[in-house]
């Protein structure tokens, strides 16, 4: 394998996981808080839809994105309302609401776009960083990469510094793990857990706009395929940590990527299987690959005052 | 009023518990705004709606297709409530179904049991298919019991796996594939022989239905005493409710969380059994596109009662048979029927909130 | 200091209703700034509701709140603590796996931490009151009493002008609980009022300056002198005299010197066959640490033994690793000649081991059941054929027990949830006393959060089964109550056993030193 191919590789698997580590992030953080979010999925599909139509309709793939953010909203919203102030049970609201996504964003797509169903939409433009952009034979292959990459590496660390040195920070780990002690100390734990959500839809929304004019420059019907859900087993796999999740998420893209890469090298191992990998290794990485899994105490529980 | 009208009267009230209402009313809206939703798209809705009635009872061959719709939706639907029973909640039923169809097919065309007597050539494949099934769940049951591994994340990427299995299985010529005899020969498989497709009822393949309904029906009322009168039910409902203290009573939480994925698993690979053997008779990928969450929202809607979920899978095998026709006919997308479903769910997840407030 | 008239804290009428149970109902009462007012009663009487009703968790149905002459209205905690009452609860709301720094600073700042000034903040404080704290510990790594330490700290450096501690006294050592009166003391009279619930009446002689006794969710009796009025208070806290006390009852207040209630029986030297032995048992946890440190006792037919010390100790781990819940890392189990050690919980109770454990909720029953399955959870198969369930025979037996126990009902086909602690605690008792062949009864805790009432049945119910002839041992961490019903006792303190005596009142003293780690 000659280093081109090599670097090739690399930058695929980084491009591939970009969607997986944004929507990661988010929802690290909501689960943080102590809200499994399923929905991810149908949040990413709602941000990939509306940056696609956006940027189609405006012919301006910037103003296409902050369509994308602004549809998720509403979604986002649902989900925590559902999940905090009406307590539903939080698996099965995600899960309804992504069949609700899949469904609605397939019929707007149908109606808007009609029998042209392969429509070319105007992308998002590359970025390279100065310096790292000119290393021979990698700086292009791995660096040249969608502006909204960078931008979501920026908003990652920001996340992190939060989450370490803030006191908004603190409030997060408290309300996944004894919400009671963030209410008895006179913080909204329902407030906290929304903002959680709405985060999780904001980066699940930069995710899906990322597949849509970022990579593909095109809408197709149900184009997550899954990758929220990849995205929730890197959060278990990271143990519920930023890093961990990031790096699973990068994994889970090397594993897509293998699917192109594999073929160009005269390997000839059968394209299905290939596919199913990202998923194999997420279930070999919620199936306890990471060993025992310690989530947030009280991941998943509608908090009650008592 | 006499004493016998009374009981009567409080009995009828006693089934129309607020939940069941809810239910009820969450599919009426969602209902109406579909019908709001189909003239948005700008469909003339009586031409929608009367392409909709053809294609759920318009014809004898219609309604028989929509009740084997209904019979795979109401299989992961009944497996559903059974792990649900457990609070475990098994999203998988689509891989359960992919992996029933694959196993049913593949022991079909290459078991050797087509010259067999005694009903034995569909018997076996089904059985086939539930032991798959079985397999699938335990998969989930395993992590669950050993790591501790949401349940919910592992059967929805088993699903994951096993719908690209499908794929494999009929692009490959040393799987499944039929002989390539041509460039243009599809990825399917062989059509499955005679001896081993279900029998019909009435023999009568404009009334297509088959011995997949007599068996579902079957396992609906086991599945029900079960649940209601059974030793083993009364043990899901205590692990369910409290691992630790069912634990401490001696119900063993392994047991019982494995028997419960165990058979949610094996009732999902019998649908795609006999999805495969009562109805499609060849195997394509995306075969179990859908299936899988018709049936669990049916498990949902049902909160818990097995008729609630012959109901609900009833609801929805005519609605699906309806949507088809409706986009054949009159150009409303089958996507329209998701959104209905999707509203469904979300709805009954927030009316939960009020149903406990009653309570 | 100056003391104004003015109450700091004004309660009237207050009525809190639960559905159909009524909490706390017409209270009315003051709180002056610089005391240190006790709120009196039993378990149940409704003394948390109302500490909750204070600190804004609830919102009363009726009546009126005022704080500093303003009606006070809280809708949540920030209220309350934005008016400056702080509250230290029950159950600690610390988060586990985060240091006592960051839970300090939880819900106390905006922006960014700087980790290092309330480091300084929290070191000083904790000296001024006279206790040391290691601010970068874990909560997970700390004990009760130091935990408890971490939540008075929280309330202390918001220097609130009202200090709500809610029966803060039940997890902690002797010296511990007298250093806790003292902190109440030098709070109060810093000028801020402090609020002490509790049901034990040694402290209200040591610490009240006031008063307020509830039963029944009632107001039934105040005083401005309760050292001297003692007995009246406990005749209105029980509704009844401290003599027609069961004396394991009493023991439960506090009330008094525990008179034996059995004589000692001279405690065998060779342990007779039919006896319980327990022989280097050791139980280490997740994490490597070890929890119960080669526990050996043996327990005759007859014979209560007492495992005293301050809950965190071993305890739950002891209990957990006899009723099977638990894999011990070494150690062997005996009754009689079976050994026990490696069964699971259907088989230890199969061979006639009865466990009542100490968190009822969490591991005694399953309260969305009704109290019929609760009852007969371990032996439902004995109402099963051909695995299908009789459902009326179970109710009639269950009717049986209940009655015979006194478990209150409406119907054993109710919710286990409909029932008050005390009857919840009976069904339990019930169930694990019945077991057929019933040798050896575990009891962890059983008289927590009980009414009198309820403790003396408890009581009664494991007197009865001792005279059948079962061993029993009972862990407790109310020291009183096991002087008063067991016959000889020994203290765990960090897993190990301190040491043993018998269970004479005569040596409370030694007893409580060797629960606070000093060897006999």
């Amino acid at each position: 394998m000659t280093w081109e191919l090599f670097a090739v590789f690399i930058g695929s698997s980084v491009r591939l996981a970009v969607p997986l580590f944004l929507a990661g992030t988010g929802e690290l953080v909501s689960e943080r808080a102590g809200v499994l979010n399923m929905s991810i999925e149908g949040m990413m599909l709602t941000g990939a839809f509306g940056a696609a139509v956006g940027a189609w309709a405006t012919g301006n793939p910037a103003i296409g994105l902050l369509i994308g953010v602004v549809a998720v909203a509403p979604v986002a919203l649902l989900q925590a309302v559902l999940s905090n102030t009406l307590r539903a049970n939080q698996i099965v609201t995600g899960i309804g609401i992504n069949i609700l996504i899949l469904g609605a964003t397939t019929l707007a797509y149908r109606e808007i776009f009609g029998a042209r169903s392969r429509e070319q939409i105007p992308g998002l433009a590359k970025w390279s960083p100065p310096l790292l952009g000119d290393i021979p034979v990698f700086g292009e292959a791995v660096f040249q990469q969608v502006w909204l990459f960078y931008a979501g590496i920026a908003i990652i660390v920001l996340t992190a510094l939060v989450l370490r040195y803030t006191a908004l920070g603190i409030a997060i780990h408290a309300a996944g793990a004894e919400p009671r002690a963030v209410d008895k100390s006179g913080v909204s734990v329902t407030g906290i857990r929304y903002l959680g959500v709405m985060f999780a839809g904001f980066m699940s929304a930069l995710a899906g706009a990322f597949l849509s004019i970022g990579d593909i420059h095109t809408f197709t019907e149900g184009m997550t395929r899954g990758a929220g859900y990849l995205a929730i087993a890197a959060v278990i796999f990271g143990k519920w940590t930023l890093t961990g999740t990031v790096l699973a998420c990068l994994l889970f893209g090397a594993a897509t990527a293998l699917q192109f890469q594999l073929p160009t090298l005269g390997v000839n191992i059968p394209n299905a299987f290939l596919i199913m990998l990202p998923y194999v290794l997420a279930l070999l990485a919620v199936g306890g690959l990471a060993g025992r899994q310690t989530a947030p105490r009280a991941l998943g529980e509608p908090y009650i005052r008592r | 009023m006499t004493d016998v009208a009374l009981s009567g009267y409080r009995r009828i009230r006693e089934w129309v518990r607020p939940s069941v209402v809810i239910s009820i009313s969450a599919v009426v809206v969602a209902g109406l705004l579909g019908l709001v939703l189909i003239f948005a798209i700008n469909v003339s809705v009586p031409d929608a709606l009367s392409a909709f009635i053809d294609g759920t009872v318009g014809s004898p061959y219609a309604i028989a297709a929509s009740i084997n719709r209904s019979i795979a939706f109401a299989l992961v639907g009944i497996g559903f409530v059974i792990a649900n029973r457990a609070n475990l909640i098994n999203v998988g039923g689509e891989g359960q179904i992919a992996v029933g169809g694959i196993a049913a097919t593949a022991v079909a065309l290459y078991g050797g049991v087509a010259g067999l007597p005694a009903g034995l050539p569909f018997i076996i494949p089904l059985v086939a298919a539930m032991v798959a099934g079985v397999i699938w769940g335990s998969i989930a049951g395993v992590l669950k019991i050993k790591v501790g591994t949401n349940e919910v994340i592992s059967t929805l990427l088993l699903s994951f796996i096993a719908v690209w299995l499908v794929y494999w299985c009929v692009q490959s010529p040393a799987l499944l594939r039929k002989p390539m005899t041509s460039s243009a020969t599809l990825p399917e498989s062989l059509e499955i022989p005679d001896p081993t497709k279900l029998p019909l009822l009435t023999g009568d393949y404009s009334f297509p239905l088959n011995t997949g309904l007599p068996v579902t029906v079957v396992i609906a009322i086991v599945a029900g005493l079960l649940l209601a009168r059974s030793l083993f039910g009364v043990q899901l409902r205590a692990v369910g409710f409290n691992p630790i203290a069912a634990s401490r009573a001696g119900i063993s939480y392994q047991r019982m969380v494995m028997f419960a994925l165990a058979i949610a698993g094996a009732l999902g690979g019998l649908a795609g059994g006999i999805m495969l053997l009562g109805d499609q008779y060849v195997l394509k990928d995306g075969f179990s596109s859908g299936y899988g969450f018709d049936g669990l929202v049916a498990g949902l809607l049902a909160r818990g009662s097995v008729v609630g979920v012959i109901a609900a899978a009833l609801l929805f095998g005519f609605l699906r048979s309806g949507g088809i026709n409706m986009e054949m006919v009159a150009g409303v997308p089958t996507a329209l029927v998701m959104v209905i479903q999707g509203l469904i769910v979300v709805t009954l997840a927030g009316a939960a909130y009020f149903i406990r407030q009653r309570q | 200091m100056q003391r104004t008239t003015e109450p700091l804290l004004a309660l009237q009428g207050v009525t809190k209703r639960f559905g159909s149970l009524v909490a706390v109902s017409e209270a009315s009462l003051d709180i002056m700034p610089g005391e240190v007012h006790c709120i009196l009663g039993e378990n149940g009487a409704g003394k948390s509701t109302l500490c909750n009703l204070i600190f804004g968790v609830h919102v009363p149905d009726k009546g009126e709140m005022r704080f500093r002459g303003e009606i006070y209205r809280p809708t949540g905690p920030s209220d309350a603590l934005v008016s400056g009452i702080a509250m230290v609860h029950q159950h600690f709301s610390l988060v586990h796996d985060m240091t006592v720094v960051d839970n300090v600073i939880l819900g106390q700042q905006r922006g960014l931490v700087n980790t290092r000034a309330w480091v300084r903040r929290l070191e000083r404080l904790a000296n001024d009151y006279g206790f040391a704290l290691d601010p970068y510990a874990k909560i997970d790594d700390l004990s009760v009493g130091e935990r408890q330490r971490v939540e008075i700290i929280k309330c202390l450096i918001r220097e609130p002008r009202l200090f709500v501690l809610d029966e803060p006294t039940a997890v902690l050592l002797p010296d511990e609980i007298a250093a806790l009166l003292d902190i109440c003391r030098r709070v109060a009279n810093g000028g801020a009022a402090v609020v002490l619930v509790t049901h034990k009446l040694a402290e209200i002689k040591k610490a009240a300056d006031r008063v307020t006794v509830l039963r029944g969710g009632r107001v039934v009796a105040r005083s401005d002198r309760p050292a001297e009025e003692i007995d009246a208070l406990v005749r209105a806290m029980i509704q009844g005299d401290v003599k027609s006390l069961d004396k394991s009852a009493a023991s439960t207040l506090g009330v008094g010197e525990p008179e034996r209630v059995r004589t000692t029986a001279a405690p065998s030297e060779t342990p007779t066959p039919e006896a319980v032995q327990i022989d280097g048992l050791t139980v280490i946890d997740n994490q490597g640490v070890t929890r119960l440190d080669h526990f050996t006792l043996a327990i005759g037919p007859g014979e209560i033994v007492g495992v005293a010390g301050v809950e965190g100790n071993g305890q739950s781990e002891l209990a957990a690793a006899l009723s099977g819940m638990v894999e011990p890392a070494s150690g062997r189990v005996f009754l009689g000649d079976t050994e026990t050690t490696h069964l699971s919980p259907r088989q230890i109770t199969a061979a006639g081991i009865g466990v009542v454990p100490e968190d009822r909720h969490a591991v005694g029953c399953v309260v969305e059941m009704s109290v019929a399955e609760n009852i007969f959870l371990n032996r439902l198969d004995a109402f099963t054929r051909f695995g299908f369930l009789r459902r009326k025979e179970l109710i009639e037996a269950a009717g049986d027990l209940m009655k015979r126990f006194d478990v209150r009902a409406a119907a054993p086909e109710i919710a286990f949830s409909a029932l008050s602690g005390g009857n919840q605690q009976k069904a339990v008792l019930a169930r694990e006393i019945t077991l057929p062949k019933l040798a050896f009864l575990i009891a962890a805790q059983p008289t927590r959060g009980l009414d009198v009432g309820a403790v003396a049945a408890v009581y009664g119910h494991i007197r009865a089964a001792c005279e059948r002839g079962a061993a029993v041992l009972l862990i407790s961490s109310e020291l009183d109550e096991l002087i008063a019903v067991a016959d000889r006792i020994v203290v765990l303190y960090r897993g190990r056993i301190m040491g043993n005596c018998a269970a004479d009142p005569s040596e409370r003293e030694s007893i409580g030193a060797m629960m606070a780690g000093q060897a006999r």
